[in-house]
């Protein structure tokens, strides 16, 4: 049997239910089976926008320098939720400190880049264009797309026209990792973003039948134009159905929580979307962060905790993982305004039934820094290429080795 | 070969009618008003078309109202009074031709951050828009904005900032293919010296770095303005340009032959973009038939054309908005290319935009305005002929369409609905996304 070498790693790493079924069906079949179930798999990421403190997220509790260069800001180790004998969570992360113990978060430690850029609009675009080399020096000259957006445009191929393969749930403008050569990722606010105004009574129905009856002369207008409005419409229906559908919100009242709720419904509901972008702002904490960073970390603890119960709920834990970055971790020691400036290194967490749950990386040695910062020892493109080609079974845009032992 | 033609289109009977007329004002202006098209039929085509060259002009009052805007330091608001200018009868053409050159000189207060400077380079446009295009090109080029979008007033000898040098070469007048990274790196070195005070120009001669550079084969000190006219005298200029304007006017693929004739035409009426404009808009290429409703429509001139047509009464901050849930936000498009256009304004985010927009309209006009906008309808049947032949005149009398709005309009109870409902179901079709 001939397989291009892609779909025989492909089918490999689908694991046991793949490897059954060569056993009993014919092998071809099966190829199918294994690229089909990689097919719906989802990628969500929410980026951490503003450069989040790593230290006092995923902390080294054991070591006397954490103390020491932060004598305001470091955590007591009797409020952490303890990873290891020597790593912690923030104590306003209990839900993902749950998911640790479940097998279900990887904790990746020191993940960054060569020489590390301070600037929030430069590692952001390095973060999302996955080239650390380019530098592009405006906002006049981006780049054309982002790694998320690269995904996009290898998932349309895959589908029919039409259909939404990566979406922005936010209401800022869209990130440039979602950014597509070829098309456009929309942006969705809330679950409003589908809803459509239809004043008069019947209209929907009348729409439909329009445009049923126009669609076989559509010509020209039939590739882009009918299958827009089709996509759409049918996407507002469904959406409209599984509003219906969803009982009392499971989730806690965070814009994150919302979001992700959204994105839940719309992976279950069958929109083919298998890519959504999300943020969560405010991380910049240059002066008294204490409490809003415990408050950003709550949000994001509860909300991704309400997600994977929902996932579960819904049947399709298996076929989510969540991505959680941000541009740069903050300075080891803190500033005089009980706060941190901007660093280097920090930790990523990746969330999911299909993650191997544990810590990856290496734990940063406070007393080994390097100008004051964490540096990296693990490139983010392994992070990313691991997740592009062991989770979506697509082709990985960087030249960087898949993180290994992060997916189960 | 119509399509290459650009002689004068010479109409035989009857086919100077309502959807050539409508034609002409969708493209060289943002759509009829009720009866304009019709009212533009009781002259020949070249005075029509003059009328459109010779508008009235914009209420002075309304064009100093902005001052007041600006004093807020917002943004909102100013891009809200330009689609007020976009909607409005003042000026269409030149209205269109700002926008052109807002796409063309793609400049966003996302890093400008100053809605003053940014409407500084709006009005170069308004003012400028449709005379010697190189005159054009110098106004923007030493205006603050784009010294700061491009980081001109970074530039300085010694230490050279090659971004607007990249960007004259490669989008404003020449085109990829026609340059070196080392013509940009030299142009960037005589560019150096254009500064601002953060309000307005400065020369600064301190910066300046005044040794020979050897830019496009030519060895000279060229100061930032003669190595902009060097730029400017280059052969692949005049192409440049003239593809900017078929895009806009006739088509987005043109054959080389018809951007040869219109290159020669754009250097023989001495660079003057209005007098191209016209002899375009005469032209049989402009309404031969696979120039009609051949390009999707942009959201800003969706919206326009929509709300002329029908007399929408959407407040401009509103128009503004929906453009920009269409991705389309004026005064900050997405990078210094602009916006891509033709089938990346479709998708699911902007097709739901498109319908809500169309929706909103609808729903806050009373049957009495939407019927003075279209006519009064005798009977359901009419009425979708009036949704039809009213927004998307021209259309084959027995096309899927008409049937289709027909059976709709039967099913409702009153003519006026029928009215209503035949109006939304033309906007949200896909033919009615066509320009």
């Amino acid at each position: 049997m001939d397989l291009p070498p892609l779909s025989r790693r492909r089918f490999l790493i689908g694991g046991l239910t793949a490897t059954a079924l060569t056993t009993t069906l014919p092998g071809a079949w099966s190829i199918g089976a294994a690229e089909r179930a990689q097919q719906d798999r989802v990628l969500v990421v929410v980026q951490l926008t503003g450069g989040n403190d790593g230290l006092n997220m995923v902390v080294p509790y054991r070591q006397d320098a954490y103390f020491r260069m932060r004598p305001s800001l470091s955590l007591a180790p009797s409020g952490l939720h303890k990873l290891n004998d020597s790593t912690a969570l923030h104590p306003s992360m209990a839900g993902l400190s749950e998911l640790f113990g479940q097998g279900q978060l990887a904790v990746v430690e020191g993940v960054g880049y060569p020489e590390p850029d301070r600037s929030h609009f430069r590692s952001m675009q390095v973060w999302h264009t996955a080239d650390p080399e380019t530098s592009y020096g405006a906002s006049s000259e981006r780049p054309e797309s982002g790694w998320l957006g690269r995904l996009a445009t290898q998932i349309a191929a895959q589908q029919s026209g039409g259909s939404m393969p990566a979406l922005h749930l936010g209401t800022g403008d869209l990130p440039l990792s979602l950014k597509t050569q070829f098309g456009f990722t929309p942006t969705v606010r809330d679950a409003r973003g589908f809803r459509l105004l239809e004043p008069m009574t019947g209209f929907a129905a009348a729409r439909a039948r329009v445009l049923a009856a126009t669609e076989a002369h559509a010509g020209r207008d039939a590739a882009v134009l009918h299958a827009a409005a089709k996509s759409t419409y049918d996407a507002a229906v469904r959406m409209e159905s599984l509003a219906r559908a969803e009982g009392p919100s499971r989730y806690p009242a965070h814009p994150l929580a919302e979001r992700l709720a959204l994105s839940a419904r719309l992976i279950a509901g069958g929109f083919g979307t298998r890519v959504f972008g999300l943020e969560l702002n405010g991380f910049d904490t240059h002066a008294r962060q204490s409490v809003s960073h415990a408050t950003l970390l709550a949000e994001l603890s509860e909300s991704l905790s309400a997600f994977q119960k929902d996932l579960a709920a819904k049947g399709i834990a298996d076929r989510v993982v969540t991505l959680v970055f941000s541009e740069f971790g903050r300075r080891v020691e803190e500033n005089a305004s009980k706060g941190t400036d901007h660093g280097a290194a920090g930790p990523v967490l990746v969330v999911g039934k299909g993650v191997r749950g544990g810590l990856l990386g290496s734990a940063p040695d406070l007393g080994a820094l390097d100008s004051g910062d964490v540096p990296y020892s693990v490139d983010f493109r392994s992070v990313y290429a691991a997740l592009e080609r062991d989770w979506l079974g697509l082709r990985t845009g960087t030249a960087a080795q898949p993180l290994a032992d992060l997916l189960g | 070969m119509s399509a290459n033609d650009l002689s004068p289109w010479q109409p035989r009977a009857g086919e100077w009618n309502v959807a050539t007329a409508t034609h002409l004002l969708e493209r060289g202006g943002f759509g009829p008003r009720p009866g304009q098209a019709e009212a533009l039929l009781e002259l020949d085509l070249a005075t029509a078309i003059d009328t459109l060259m010779r508008p009235g002009g914009h209420d002075p009052v309304y064009l100093r109202g902005v001052e007041i805007l600006l004093g807020a330091g917002e943004l909102e608001p100013v891009a809200a009074w330009w689609m007020g200018l976009i909607v409005g009868d003042g000026d269409p053409l030149g209205e269109r031709l700002t926008v052109m050159w807002h796409d063309h000189f793609a400049t966003s207060n996302d890093k400008v951050l100053d809605p003053r400077l940014m409407h500084g380079q709006n009005q170069i446009f308004r003012e400028l828009g449709r005379g010697d295009f190189r005159v054009l090109c110098h106004a923007v080029a030493k205006d603050p904005c784009m010294l700061k979008w491009l980081d001109g007033d970074l530039n300085r000898a010694g230490a050279p900032n090659e971004n607007f040098a990249r960007e004259v070469m490669e989008l404003f007048v020449l085109g990829i293919g026609h340059y070196t990274e080392k013509d940009i790196r030299e142009a960037a070195r005589a560019f150096s010296g254009w500064g601002t005070d953060g309000r307005a120009f400065r020369y600064r001669e301190r910066y300046h770095d005044a040794g020979d550079k050897t830019v496009l084969g030519r060895t000279a000190a060229f100061s930032p303005e003669e190595v902009l006219d060097w730029i400017l005298a280059q052969p692949a200029a005049a192409w440049h340009i003239a593809r900017k304007l078929l895009a806009e006017f006739i088509t987005t693929e043109p054959s080389n032959a018809l951007v040869e004739c219109t290159a020669t035409r754009l250097v023989e009426l001495d660079w003057h973009i209005g007098a191209l404009t016209q002899e375009l808009l005469a032209s049989k290429a402009f309404f031969a038939p696979e120039a009609r409703r051949a390009r999707i429509a942009g959201p800003v001139e969706w919206i326009a054309r929509a709300v002329r047509r029908l007399g929408f009464n959407v407040p401009p901050r509103d128009l503004a908005r929906q453009a920009a849930e269409m991705s389309q936000s004026l005064l900050r498009p997405p990078s210094v290319k602009g916006w891509d256009g033709g089938e990346v304004w479709i998708n699911a985010g902007t097709w739901t935009a498109r319908h809500n927009a169309a929706l909103e309209g609808l729903a806050r006009h009373s049957d009495a305005a939407l019927q003075s906008a279209l006519g009064k309808p005798t009977s359901k049947a009419h009425a979708a002929d009036l949704a039809l032949d009213g927004l998307l005149p021209g259309l084959d009398q027995a096309s899927d369409l008409r049937q289709a709005l027909a059976a709709e309009a039967e099913t409702c109870a009153t003519d006026a609905d029928a009215l209503r409902l035949a109006t939304a179901l033309v906007l949200v079709s896909p033919a009615a996304q066509r320009i």
